[in-house]
């Protein structure tokens, strides 16, 4: 397993599969999350269930400094400066005359995009995944159904656990996946064979966080706190506030593009978005979204529908 | 809707196995569809074959998001409504609506389906999020106008076959003060089981705005009727004498020359409910 950003002195994922783990997989018997609706529509695909298979990943977040979310002030981009190619940023600077009001004014202020997080995160859940896929290779599957997914904090530190679990199947009188590495999806039961008879087959689950972190500069804080305008007379009126919008809207594009970039040319299918927003002061914020969803790849035309019959149910 | 259409030969049978065998099978060769962007959706198995059936399909997900502000001072006890939160509501949600379609005409779709919405009022601003799947016929051209819409792809299948068409997100919100009752009003009715007028008052109030609203934007834009409409109430929770109102529904137009009446079958399942006893019955 190739993990980016993985830290100095960590071994890696590959090959540390406990041995109690081996020894339970080939125990004879099989285990499996599917509901038994499920697990019946899997049998009759022709889906044989061989194993409930687990990935764990626990990771600690560091102290990010110039990036942290207490950090304010402090950012990666300078004044003036720009981000690196690709990474989302833009800045906004004071309209009223600099430090005419006073040293707190804030003159300046920027949404920037935090790689750092990401790649974090992404290396948190690619781990959990990856070991998922080597139990899977373990019991000999073809792929795994049914995934689930979960993060959660752990105690009061500040360390999450990424959890994926699914139920590991072989498709009868199929050869191997090519390469050995069984394809995954969160689809199961009579949702995966109708995305088989549409023509499409599952390739992996995706997922992707994007994290977006706001500096507000002066004019989104005083619309944030609801000040009195202090240049002018009177109250601010009704307006957008321009910098929270474009950072929300940035936030839920880069997850989409991150999931994008791991698709190549196949589709995404139920796409699921979640969208935290971590509110620190007035205007300043963590915006994080995960996108996440099943890579699906066509293997035949559509065949053309019948259009569908409204029905009435007299129960 | 499930089936086939009245006249419509039966399907061919799938020999579902069969199917998984060879798609299983083609994770080994190249990409069938080799297409320069990858589709995003976030639409369920069954949205996307209901989709098809009418000749559209995803597209990709798209957002809208707005933040605007509340000036300060406008929860304060006084009377009537309170327009700058009203506007600034309906400008959140406007504003947002507009991402969305900038964001569906970008990808060169038709309009935005299953669009979720999410609204949080703060004292000092309100927060909009809509997010949903841009879809767009087969064989379309593109499109001058996208509708945004919050119906799911089965109900647009169904209006869409039904010869109606969405054109966009009507939306109305309100904000009207509870006036004061008296000290004298008040002490009377301490110990008592009476209506609180004020409230009721202002909830009407509220409520006659907030429909006018969403009904004023829905005939902008051209609507014949709004469906789907759903509705929200209640006092705001950092300032209790204020009543909020919303109210939201997708804005329709009749596109055929009439309604096509769609003939819905009955069906009689044969699965009747488990007959469910108490055990002390049995004494």
């Amino acid at each position: 397993m190739d993990e980016p950003g993985r830290p100095d002195g960590d071994e890696g994922a590959e090959g540390d599969l406990p041995e109690a783990a081996g020894r339970r997989l080939g125990g004879g018997s099989f285990s499996s999350g599917l509901t038994v609706p499920d697990f019946a529509a899997c049998l009759q695909m022709g889906l044989r269930p061989v194993g409930l298979v687990q990935g764990f990943c626990v990771m600690q977040w560091g102290w990010y400094g110039a990036g942290s979310p207490y950090m304010r002030g402090m950012t990666p981009y300078s004044f003036g400066g720009s981000a690196p190619r690709g990474v989302y940023s833009e800045s906004y600077r004071c309209p009223h005359g600099g430090y005419v009001y006073s040293n707190e004014h804030r003159i300046w202020g920027q949404n920037y995009q935090q790689p750092w997080v990401e790649s974090a995160w992404g290396q948190g859940f690619g781990s959990a995944y990856t070991r998922l896929v080597e139990e899977a290779q373990e019991v000999g599957a073809h792929g795994v159904i049914g995934v689930v997914d979960s993060t959660r904090h752990l105690a009061e530190m500040n360390v999450t656990e990424f959890h994926i679990l699914g139920t590991a199947v072989v498709v009868e009188d199929a050869p191997a996946p090519g390469g050995g590495t069984p394809w995954t999806t969160y689809l199961a039961g009579q949702r995966l064979a109708k995305l088989v008879e549409a023509g499409y087959m599952p390739v992996s689950v995706v997922a992707a966080l994007a994290s977006v972190r706001v500096w507000a500069y002066c004019v989104t804080e005083m619309l944030m706190e609801g000040t009195v305008s202090v240049w002018g007379s009177g109250y601010l009126p009704v307006s957008e506030i321009e910098q929270l919008s474009r950072a929300h809207i940035a936030a839920r594009s880069l997850a989409r593009e991150h999931v994008r970039g791991q698709l190549g040319t196949d589709d995404l299918q139920g796409a699921q978005i979640v969208a935290n927003t971590q509110r620190l002061s007035q205007g300043d914020e963590v915006i994080e979204c995960t996108l996440r969803g099943s890579r699906v790849r066509r293997f035949k035309d559509f065949d053309p529908l019948p259009a569908p019959r409204p029905t009435v149910r007299l129960s | 809707m499930s089936g086939t259409s009245q006249g419509a030969p039966p399907p061919a049978e799938i020999d579902i196995r069969a199917e998984m065998r060879r798609a299983a099978a083609s994770l080994a060769a190249a990409a069938h569809d080799r297409r320069a962007r990858a589709v995003t959706s976030d639409l369920s198995v069954d949205e996307s074959l209901l989709l098809h059936s009418i000749g559209w399909e995803a597209v990709d997900v798209v957002f809208g998001s707005s933040v605007v502000s509340i000036p300060p001072g406008v929860w304060n006890w006084g009377s009537g409504e309170i327009a700058a939160a009203s506007e600034a509501h309906n400008l959140a949600v406007r504003s947002a609506g507009d991402h969305l379609g900038e964001q569906c005409s970008a990808v060169r779709g038709h309009g935005v389906v299953g669009v979720r919405v999410e609204v949080d009022v703060q004292r000092h601003h309100v927060d909009v999020e809509l997010t949903g799947t841009a879809v767009r016929p087969v064989k379309g051209k593109d499109a001058a106008n996208v509708f945004v819409s919050d119906l799911s792809a089965r109900d647009f299948t169904l209006l869409h076959n039904a010869g109606w068409g969405p054109i966009g997100l009507a939306f109305g919100a309100s904000f009207v003060y509870a006036p004061r009752r008296s000290v004298g009003t008040t002490m009377r009715q301490s110990s008592q089981n009476v209506e609180l007028t004020n409230f009721t008052e202002a909830m009407y109030s509220a409520r006659e705005a907030g429909m006018e609203h969403m009904q004023r934007s829905a005939l902008d834009m051209g609507a014949h009727g709004i469906v789907a409409v759903r509705v929200a109430d209640g006092p705001m929770w950092f300032a209790h004498h204020a009543i909020g109102f919303t109210a939201w529904g997708t804005a329709v137009r009749l596109e055929a020359e009439s309604h096509q009446y769609l003939r819905p079958q009955m069906v009689l399942p044969l699965d009747d409910a488990t007959v469910e006893f108490e055990a002390q019955s049995l004494r």
